[in-house]
């Protein structure tokens, strides 16, 4: 009682900076709050235009049993879990070259990588099916050039998915090369000062004091990164459509379709609040595992 | 008077069933608020264009016309395209906030009986008599019909046809199909000979054929119809598709890419864009199925062309899919605008517009009285098209449709892409497909 009267107290005495944020906090409430909780809600009807009846878990037993949600998530963890680790890795090495650069080339660098960020991911998907067109396609030319036969990446189950990945991977990571050198700029020199009276090479002082003094960079890019991947969907319905059969079948463009095209509202909330559960879990291990390491 | 007959021939053939319609009373509502006002938002994708390019210059005349004609009234176009039509709905609809009116796409299958079941489409009896009914083709009414009520207007026809290259055809030395008629052996033979290495750098450059499988579109489904298949039987609650009449025709239609080379290594994925591209304007692949729009687009591109059947099978008789367009209306909660809005749809349906629409946009009247004014008398090509209306078969209605197509269509995109057999594929659809027959 004495706490929440403090904490009241003191957000009275800083009731400026409230005011302030108060649009942002009705926007977020409206649009990101509300919609959670109703799509929790809605998880648990059949929701319909004529109205809604409550079905209590019929629409969770119906997610577990199906044969394409599985195929949806498995598609999905193995495009997050190959995507994530490499743009972290991407935008830690891309970031560790460009650092030590004067002024302008950093700036320079910095707006060229940032650029495909602020890009509508729609228009990289369209290039990147001119980059994988069978017959005019960079890719096969590439491949012409070595003497190995063209392929129809989008179009071959065992291509496909790896062509997305491909994607994910080659388009620089901006935000994250943004945010690693912010942090590299917060590292004292003296630590790498006294790291090079000890003898330590540029690898090391790297490798020993770079990389750990950025883990809690690495950690939220990482927890970003991951929330993202399991979103992957405009890739998959401009690009692929889920097919060749069911092989780029994700669990947001599977969501979508039960929405919009078979209208289950509420299996589609179901599916979304399965995968809601399964990003927390991945979150909060990874959180875990990550800061536990930052900490010792 | 011939034509008439010919589509009147379509129509009994192309029932899958006897299309029930449902009898409402001639009596109209008696409308205690027909002086309704306000505004009416319909959608629509893009038609023919004028002029200036401008491909909903007829909705807008029609909108002016109707706004004229019931002072107080105001039509609110929504433009949206084709592709983005359906999801589009199903967005406004868990919203809530549909149109008044939206169109059902010409390569439709009608009505959509999930927005049916959800309550959402407004039954269109009241407003239409039946000797007006008795104007449009039974198999278009019957697609707008569920459960005995009619739930929208059937506005256009269509169905899938071979359009051919002739330029490649000459180029090659190959004689068009009498009538434009043949078996499925003159047909592969005759794309045999049109796959060629047209700069002789020792890699084919032309193909003789191509298609793409794509959810909700059935260009390459009548050759899969060829042999007598069908995807489910004829009261839609038994899945045939793994019949060997049917997984003779698939064999053969994968064959073209795989064992015959006539196909270039793209059929069978779902680029549509990159499969008319391909016909229209690189000019790599000498024939290619569409639906009616194609040829009006092939006039466009003053391609030199001719509509041909879909080669004949095991079952003797060449066989195609036809669709049908329209209208619907959506829930209502004033009889006074339900009724104002019922007028608009007619007048959009009416006779004198889908002669316009036939003339255009190369689709077929739904009216009886349109096709009376003949409206291809100078256009050969969707002449041909016409004959092919009676080989037309309309595709299954089942409330589950768009799922079992998917179900299907997914196992033909691995079947012609070599990486699955017919046998595997239909086995893998059946299993999906049974379970949304339940």
């Amino acid at each position: 009682m004495k706490a929440s009267n403090g904490l009241l107290k003191e957000m009275w005495k800083q009731r400026a900076a409230y005011l302030f944020l108060l649009p942002k906090l009705i926007l977020f409430i409206l649009f990101i709050v509300i919609p959670v909780f109703w799509a929790f809600l809605i998880a648990f009807q059949e929701y319909g235009y004529s109205g809604s009846k409550w079905v209590g878990f019929d629409n969770f037993i119906k997610t577990f049993e199906s044969e394409t949600y599985r195929v949806a998530l498995l598609n999905t963890l193995k495009y997050t879990v190959i995507t994530v680790p490499l743009n972290i890795i991407l935008a830690l090495g891309l970031s560790t070259l460009i650092y030590p650069l004067g002024r302008m080339s950093q700036s320079f660098f910095r707006g060229a990588f940032y650029l495909p960020t602020v890009t509508s991911m729609v228009i990289i998907a369209m290039v990147w099916r001119w980059v994988y067109n069978y017959r005019f396609g960079l890719f096969n030319y590439f491949l012409d050039f070595f003497g190995i036969p063209p392929q129809d990446w989008l179009n071959q189950s065992d291509t496909a998915l790896w062509a997305l990945i491909i994607m994910s991977v080659l388009i620089p990571p901006g935000v994250g090369i943004i945010m690693y050198l912010a942090a590299m700029g917060s590292i004292p020199e003296s630590l790498y000062e006294s790291a090079k009276i000890d003898g330590a090479n540029s690898f090391q002082r790297w490798w020993r004091i770079t990389v750990p003094l950025l883990k809690p960079t690495t950690l939220y890019l990482t927890m970003l990164s991951l929330i993202g991947s399991f979103q992957v969907f405009i890739q998959v319905i401009l690009m692929t459509g889920g097919g060749p059969g069911d092989a780029t079948e994700t669990v947001v463009h599977l969501i979508y379709k039960t929405a919009f095209r078979d209208l289950e509202f509420g299996l589609a909330s179901a599916q979304a609040v399965v995968l809601f559960i399964i990003t927390l879990i991945f979150g909060v291990v990874q959180y875990r595992i990550m800061y536990r390491k930052g900490e010792e | 008077m011939k034509h008439v007959k010919s589509v009147a021939l379509v129509t009994a053939v192309s029932l899958l069933g006897v299309g029930l319609v449902g009898c409402s009373s001639d009596e109209k509502k008696e409308e205690s608020s027909a002086n309704w006002t306000g505004k009416i938002t319909i959608w629509d994708g893009p038609r023919w264009a004028d002029d200036k390019e401008n491909k909903y210059h007829w909705l807008e005349k029609m909108a002016a016309e109707f706004e004229k004609s019931h002072e107080g009234v105001k039509v609110d176009i929504v433009q949206v395209p084709w592709a983005e039509l359906n999801d589009k709905l199903g967005v406004s609809l868990s919203g809530k906030s549909l149109p008044d009116i939206a169109p059902i796409d010409i390569s439709g299958n009608g009505v959509n009986p999930t927005f049916v079941k959800q309550g959402a489409v407004e039954p269109l009896d009241d407003y239409f008599t039946a000797e007006e009914k008795k104007d449009f083709y039974p198999n278009a009414l019957e697609a707008y019909t569920k459960d005995g009520k009619m739930y929208g207007v059937p506005a256009a026809m269509t169905v899938h046809s071979l359009l051919l290259n002739l330029d490649i055809f000459k180029e090659r030395n190959v004689e068009p199909p009498k009538d434009g008629q043949w078996t499925w052996e003159e047909f592969t033979d005759k794309m045999k000979k049109l796959t060629y290495d047209k700069n002789g750098d020792g890699s084919i450059d032309v193909y003789g054929f191509s298609t793409y499988i794509k959810n909700g579109y059935y260009e390459a489904w009548p050759f899969l119809y060829m042999n007598g298949g069908r995807s489910l039987n004829d009261d839609a609650t038994k899945f045939t598709f793994d019949s060997s009449e049917a997984i003779s025709a698939m064999k053969a239609l994968a064959d073209l890419k795989a064992a015959d080379k006539v196909a270039p290594k793209e059929m069978g994925s779902g680029d549509v864009g990159g499969t008319w591209k391909a016909f229209a304007k690189q000019k790599t692949v000498a024939v290619e199925p569409w639906a009616t729009w194609a040829i009006s687009a092939a006039q466009g591109e003053k391609m030199n062309f001719m509509v041909a059947s879909y080669p004949s099978g095991k079952a003797g008789k060449p066989v195609t899919i036809g669709g049908v367009g329209g209208w619907m209306m959506f829930d209502q909660k004033e009889d006074g605008k339900k009724k104002v809005v019922a007028e608009f749809m007619k007048q959009l349906s009416a006779t004198e517009q889908q002669v316009l629409s036939a003339k255009s946009y190369g689709t077929f009247p739904s009216r009886i009285s349109a096709m009376e004014q003949n409206p291809f008398a100078d256009n050969v090509q969707m002449q041909q098209a016409q004959k092919l209306t009676e080989q037309a078969v309309m595709l299954p209605r089942h409330e589950n449709w768009k799922k079992i197509d998917e179900a299907i269509q997914q196992q033909l995109q691995l079947v012609l892409n070599g990486e699955k057999t017919p046998e595997n594929a239909m086995k893998e659809a059946k299993s999906k497909v049974d379970a949304l027959l339940k």
